[in-house]
């Protein structure tokens, strides 16, 4: 940016003196003053835009007069930059002028995030890192929306037509997958660090590694940031050690992850472990690496029994929950439930464990990788099925890390307002967003590889860190995620019928998420690029759509959306579920939702609201196995609702008004806004609204099997 | 009944081939990159992922379905024998 930073009417010049000898001063980017000189104006207007020197110094002469003649005590850079800009404007000069932009934001605004206390919601981090972080997502945001994307793309996101994710970490990938194979081998080993460790000899210390590391790539992607297998990958370093040791090492991981608010911009890494009670398939004949890297001699097949003893650690810690019996937020555990998960031994118990933590505390997500075919977890939910050129990835697990570079999400409620009941235009409309979003992507890749063209010395050096023979983010190998939010909300505008509502509906709900699926496979072969769909969580974009389209597209839009339009708590259902509130039993819900996942390929998810309910262990587990064999779902969580009270710090189940162990009214509620749990405090109007309309299983999961209850009827 | 098949398929043009589809008021689907009816229709019966290893699939008025052309061919002239 110019260096024209402060012009002072005055300065040091006597106040007093007449306004025609004033001299005027400039304070410089090096906190000098200097004297006024338009010549700069001149400077920045040719270095910037393309602007030719006289016209440029036409603009400076015409700002310069303006200065002169105005009676403004104080000139500051910005001003300075704006009276060139509306010079420019005045001259239709309008390509120059955008490229002239100023970022940044209005001084009040900066004030209130920097003095006021944050009315707005409570939790959200306010301490001096985390406004550090606002600010920077402001500008990058300004600057993704000018610089990187096309006009048509930025508009598109500005209307809300479709939305570009994380616009404020422009300069990421999205999210990350890995094994903790790679700080196995090659220690914790980061460009530009300080000192670099060996290889981690002892558990403890690769826990650290692995903390570390995830901090390290939070700084380098926008979301989640996923491990594999991490129970049995930690197994060779478990040997021999008493269960009080494996215990204790349990609790750190999950404490260090839950605590990590200490974090970028106070937010704590938003971060999974994928968990298996089985040795996957894939993993059964791979050479182990133990303490110091080095090969155990052993495969992983060999290490079955440790890989079961720190899982069956983990769960415990989950099942106690924090110091104030409240679950824990983060890391998320996904378990996957295989084919060979029913032939390994211990099984039924592990699975009744699974679900007695997912009943009292919700931590539990089940994963379902059904048939022959190994899948890879990667981040986002995003599974891929294992080919045989993979196959050589999972010999070497260090090598399998994987990445979406971009999230984009379809407003599809809108396409249907613009088709007016129309099916060839609502399929056209459809197609033509979806090429749109893959501008973005093209636009967003582009971006990303001139930064990583800048190897190690570059703003993106830990993602171009080559320790294998290739670089750490493997571009080739990268999703580019589509996203929807709305399918229930489109059908209804366009047939009248929600999903849950005919049998005639729900289909025509297929056929639009299988015309996606044809649509981002055509855009794949076309730009040789990954697309796949995503059923994005929608925690802010499911309300800002409903937001915009009450603006853009009422009346229509007023019975459309849902929740309550007069308190402004306002939404869309997310991605292809059927809505919240619909009285679809769970075994009716798990299976219908189920049939829109094998179209999903960057996996999807079934959320079961047990609020109060607490559900019998024995009857969610059967209900898990009904899931695996009779439908096609790929994920499912159940969600209780928690108090926990800031008087007395304790927790307890449902969500109300005051403590019932003490009365108190300063209480916190607590349940699952869609990926993770949080306190509700947190959370924007719209998902307010939703959680007004959550349907609860209320009592369908709550007898013992025997009794009946529908669960076993899956 | 429906017969899910794609362009391009030896052991689908085989079954349709050697049996006398309409006869039998056996719908063809056919998928590809055009087809999202097809396609809906197909994840419908739950099959998306079957159809990725084998095709063509036939699905029975009772939501069953059977794949490998052998069986489908067999299946199918056994229900040519008895309307004959
Ligand atoms: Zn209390």
């Amino acid at each position: 940016m110019g260096e024209v930073m402060e012009l002072n009417r005055g300065g040091p010049v006597p106040r007093d003196s007449d306004a025609t000898d004033r001299v005027l001063f400039v304070r410089t980017s090096d906190m000098e003053i200097v004297n006024w000189d338009r010549s700069r104006i001149v400077e920045a207007l040719v270095r910037e835009t393309f602007l030719d020197r006289d016209t440029a110094e036409r603009v400076a002469e015409a700002v310069d007069q303006m200065i002169h003649r105005s009676r403004i005590q104080v000139l500051t850079a910005p001003l300075i930059r704006e009276l060139v800009d509306a010079k420019l404007i005045e001259m239709g000069l309008e390509s120059a002028r955008r490229m002239h932009t100023r970022l940044g934001m209005p001084l009040y605004d900066v004030e209130e995030l920097l003095v006021a206390p944050n009315k707005e919601n409570a939790n959200v981090p306010h301490g001096p890192e985390a406004t550090n972080l606002t600010l920077a997502e402001n500008i990058k945001k300004e600057y993704a929306l000018l610089a990187v994307f096309s006009q048509e793309v930025a508009d598109a996101h500005m209307r809300g037509d479709l939305h570009l994710h994380d616009l404020g970490f422009i300069d990421r990938p999205y999210c990350s997958g890995q094994s903790l194979e790679y700080l196995k081998k090659f220690g914790l080993n980061l460009p530009n660090s300080l000192a670099n460790a060996r290889p981690a000899k002892h558990p403890e210390v690769l826990l650290a590694h692995m903390v570390k590391f995830s901090a390290a790539l939070q700084s380098n992607f926008a979301g989640a940031i996923g491990w594999d297998a991490v129970n049995l990958f930690f197994a060779p370093y478990l040997e021999g050690l008493p269960d009080r040791d494996v215990e204790q090492l349990a609790q750190m991981l999950i404490f260090e992850y839950s605590q990590q608010a200490v974090a970028r911009g106070g937010q704590a890494i938003f971060s999974d472990i994928n968990l298996y009670w089985e040795v996957p398939k894939h993993f059964q004949d791979v050479p182990a690496i133990g303490p110091g890297g080095e090969y155990t001699g052993k495969t992983y097949g060999d290490y079955e029994k440790e890989a079961q003893r720190f899982l069956w650690k983990l769960f415990d810690v989950y099942a106690e929950g924090d110091a104030s019996g409240r679950p824990f937020f983060f890391p998320k555990p996904l378990v996957h439930i295989t084919e060979k998960f029913f032939q390994t031994e211990g099984h039924e118990r592990f699975l009744h464990r699974i679900c007695e933590v997912a009943a009292e505390k919700g931590n539990t997500y089940f994963v379902f990788d059904r048939g022959d075919t190994a899948k890879i977890s990667e981040c986002c939910r995003l599974a891929f099925k294992l080919e045989k050129s993979d196959l050589e990835d999972a010999k070497q697990p260090w090598r399998m890390r994987y990445s979406a570079l971009q999230n984009v999400t379809l407003n599809l409620p809108r396409i249907a307002y613009r088709a007016g009941g129309d099916d060839t235009r609502l399929f056209q409309q459809l197609t033509e967003m979806m090429e749109l979003a893959a501008q973005a992507h093209l636009q967003k890749k582009a971006f990303i590889e001139r930064l990583l063209s800048q190897g190690e010395r570059g703003p993106l050096s830990l993602l171009t860190m080559n320790r294998d023979g290739q670089p750490y983010l493997r571009m080739h190998r990268v999703s580019y995620l589509l996203g929807m939010v709305g399918l229930n909300e489109m059908i209804k505008i366009h047939t009248g019928q929600e999903l849950h509502d005919s049998e005639d509906a729900f289909r025509f709900g297929l056929k639009v998420i299988a015309h996606m699926k044809l649509t981002a496979d055509k855009l794949a072969r076309k730009h040789d690029m990954h697309f796949v769909l995503e059923q994005t969580p929608a925690e802010s974009t499911a309300y800002r759509f409903a937001k915009l389209d009450l603006k853009y597209y009422s009346p229509a839009a007023g019975s459309a959306v849902r929740g309550d339009v007069s308190r402004g708590e306002v939404y869309y259902t997310n991605s292809t579920q059927l809505h919240v509130g619909s009285p679809t039993n769970p075994v009716d819900r798990v299976r219908l939702e189920g049939l829109f996942h094998p179209l999903i390929e960057a996996g999807a998810i079934t959320h079961l609201w047990l609020g109060e309910e607490r559900p019998h262990p024995e009857s969610l587990a059967r209900f898990v196995v009904k899931i695996f064999r009779n439908t096609h779902n790929d994920q499912v969580a159940f969600s209780p609702e928690f108090t926990t009270c800031v008087a007395c710090a304790r927790t307890s189940r449902g969500l109300s008004e005051t403590c019932p162990h003490c009365g108190s009214d300063d209480v916190e509620g607590i349940t699952r806004i869609t990926g993770y749990f949080t306190k509700i405090s947190s959370w924007n109007k719209g998902k307010i609204g939703e959680l007004h309309d959550r349907q609860r299983t209320a009592g369908y999961f709550s007898d013992a099997p025997s009794a009946g209850a529908g669960a076993a009827e899956a | 009944m429906t017969l899910f098949t794609k362009v391009g398929c030896e052991k689908c043009e085989y079954v349709k081939e050697r049996v006398d589809l309409a006869a039998l008021g056996v719908a063809v689907e056919e998928l590809g990159p055009e087809n999202p009816d097809a396609l809906a229709h197909l994840a419908w019966h739950g099959l998306v992922n079957v159809a990725e290893r084998n095709l063509p699939i036939l699905v029975l008025e009772d939501s069953n379905y059977l794949t490998g052309a052998v069986r489908i061919r067999k299946y199918l002239e056994g229900l040519e024998g008895q309307a004959a």
